[in-house]
């Protein structure tokens, strides 16, 4: 009885993991792009992090990512359908079919190129850090947090992570799900800094500006950001490349960099 | 043969009554000044409803939509459960060898792995091969929009029908296994007589278990059933992970917009209480009906 049903359950395992690789073999045989214009749809996968998408006051999704998205499906004269995702669980669900392509502000790392392709950068990011004033006091420079005892709030699975474990590897660190319960935890002072993309940390430190501060004033990495996709698929990583060529030339991404990135118009639109 | 407890208050009962409320309204100061949170309630209506600023209707914001999700999710996966574990439940009390064995396998590997688990291989496995070859969501695109709308309303829209068809699966599946196990209770727990007294005016084997035992089992767990669904609405928030747009999910990104954690943790937890604990309410008002007066 036992052994049968150890044998079943191996058995379900085996199956669905053979036809895990099945789906993404047929997924890659046809051209998204194609299927985009079949179905009339293009299926975003992306995450909440501000400013890059996040929910309006409507209830609506704005942001950077949100606008590249919204001409990419535009000029494909297609509609645009977001699909919110954990991070952490994002590629996975790409590779799965979820959605068609991942616009969510991913940078570009050869771990992460292993999984997926790349189009070539629309935008570049760097990773800042906002710190506690009270816990962190004195701080200004990365030595100053590559310490024994000092303890660093990242979003779990992000460039932020894998920056920030890199330049400051005694630290230790705090994982979170969302960006939010990482600065919860800074508010809090449970942590000596958050580390995260521009120019979020520099907000926040604007927000909260007698408990936090931003201890190092330039981003310490530049990281390229790009469109990800499924492997294999070389009609789709054509036409998005020439896509952000092209809007890289007629100043889109640029005005909308401005606009996101180094106004803080859009910030009642939120709160 | 017990005396029924008296109501009154004693002069002990006052003095712990006391005692727990200085211990809570300690922790809450003491919380209050170790956050140094600066609240922002103002914020939180608009999440509910919010009026269209072209049309001056008022229109339902994300939070009241994620609660209306949880609900339909929590319907569909009950009822989903309901026959499964109805199946799975006869099967276990009055099936051959070959049925018991096939509805202890389910009960067992369900009850033991994690929820969170079982939802996450639903989604990225079976999701993956099944749903999306079944190609519902490109079938419901095609639609005309009178039928998406119907689709929208009791299920959910295009974009999200395969991730809400596999949480209300797995869902399902999960809360079916507890339902398994109550309905098999059921049904072993009623007494012997019952059987011999029906064999005794001729009746046969199915038609017993039809019209005498089953009708009497389902009484018997109508209000364990009924907390079952209590704890699909609480568990449904696990399907946030999968992005299934409901009350958590819709609160989790809310708070990274908005980074008002507090504020909408703690609305996004009343909200759930308001709705378990009424429905669990009205479970204890019908069962204090149905029961035979003592």
């Amino acid at each position: 009885m036992k052994k049968i049903l150890v044998l079943l359950i191996c058995l379900m395992l085996g199956v669905s993991t053979a036809f895990a690789g099945q789906t993404g073999k047929a997924l890659s045989q046809e051209s998204i792009i194609e299927k985009i214009q079949k179905q009339g749809v293009l299926r975003v996968g992306m995450s909440t992090f501000v400013p890059w998408a996040m929910k309006d006051k409507q209830g609506n999704l704005i942001g950077f990512e949100i606008d590249v998205a919204k001409k990419l499906a535009e000029d494909m004269g297609v509609k645009v359908e977001f699909v919110p995702t954990a991070w952490s669980g994002i590629i996975p669900a790409l590779l799965t079919g979820k959605f068609d392509v991942i616009i969510g502000g991913m940078g570009i790392t050869p771990e992460r190129n292993l999984k997926v392709n790349f189009t070539m950068p629309y935008e570049f990011s760097g990773m800042s850090m906002v710190a506690h004033k009270k816990k962190a006091a004195g701080f200004s420079s990365v030595e100053d947090f590559n310490k024994k005892g000092v303890s660093i709030a990242v979003r779990m699975g992000t460039t932020a992570e894998m920056a920030a474990k890199k330049f400051m590897p005694k630290a230790e660190f705090k994982l979170f799900e969302n960006e939010s319960q990482a600065l919860q935890e800074l508010n809090l002072g449970r942590v000596h800094a958050v580390v995260s993309s521009a120019p979020m940390p520099a907000f926040h430190a604007l927000k909260f500006p007698d408990k936090l501060f931003v201890p190092i004033k330039e981003n310490f990495t530049k990281e390229p950001i790009g469109f990800a996709l499924r492997k294999g698929d070389y009609d789709a990583l054509n036409y998005f490349n020439n896509w952000i060529l092209i809007n890289h030339a007629s100043g889109f991404l640029k005005e909308k960099q401005t606009y996101w990135f180094e106004t803080k118009e859009w910030e009642s639109l939120v709160q | 043969m017990f005396n029924k407890p008296s109501n009154k208050l004693t002069l002990v009962d006052m003095a712990a009554l006391g005692l727990i409320i200085a211990a809570i309204s300690f922790f809450l100061t003491k919380m209050g000044s170790v956050l140094a949170y600066e609240w922002n309630w103002s914020a939180i209506p608009r999440y509910f409803i919010f009026q269209d600023a072209d049309t001056g209707q008022w229109l339902p914001n994300i939070l009241v939509k994620g609660f209306i999700t949880t609900i339909k999710l929590s319907i569909w996966s009950t009822i989903l459960a309901f026959f499964l574990g109805t199946i799975s439940g006869i099967m276990g009390a009055r099936g051959d060898g070959f049925q018991r064995f096939v509805s202890r396998t389910y009960v067992e590997v369900v009850r033991n792995i994690p929820s969170l688990v079982l939802l996450i291989i639903f989604y990225y496995f079976v999701s993956s091969q099944f749903l999306d070859a079944l190609g519902i969501d490109s079938w419901l695109r095609n639609q005309p929009s009178s039928v998406q709308n119907v689709f929208s309303r009791f299920l959910a829209e295009p974009g999200q029908i395969n991730a809400f068809v596999s949480a209300v699966a797995a869902l399902g599946l999960y809360e079916g296994a507890y339902i398994s196990e109550i309905v098999r209770g059921g049904i072993q727990g009623l007494p012997r007589g019952q059987w011999e007294a029906a064999f005794s005016i001729g009746l046969s084997g199915p038609k017993t278990f039809r019209l005498v035992i089953l009708p009497q089992a389902f009484r018997q767990v109508a209000f364990p059933l009924a907390g079952q669904f209590i704890s699909t609405i609480k568990d449904s928030a696990i399907v946030s992970v999968i992005s299934i747009q409901e009350l958590t999910f819709q609160g989790m990104e809310l708070m990274a917009a908005t980074f008002l954690t507090f504020e909408i943790w703690i609305t996004v937890t009343l909200l759930y209480f308001i709705l378990t604990f009424s429905l669990s309410r009205v479970i204890a008002f019908l069962e204090k009906r149905s029961s035979p007066r003592a």
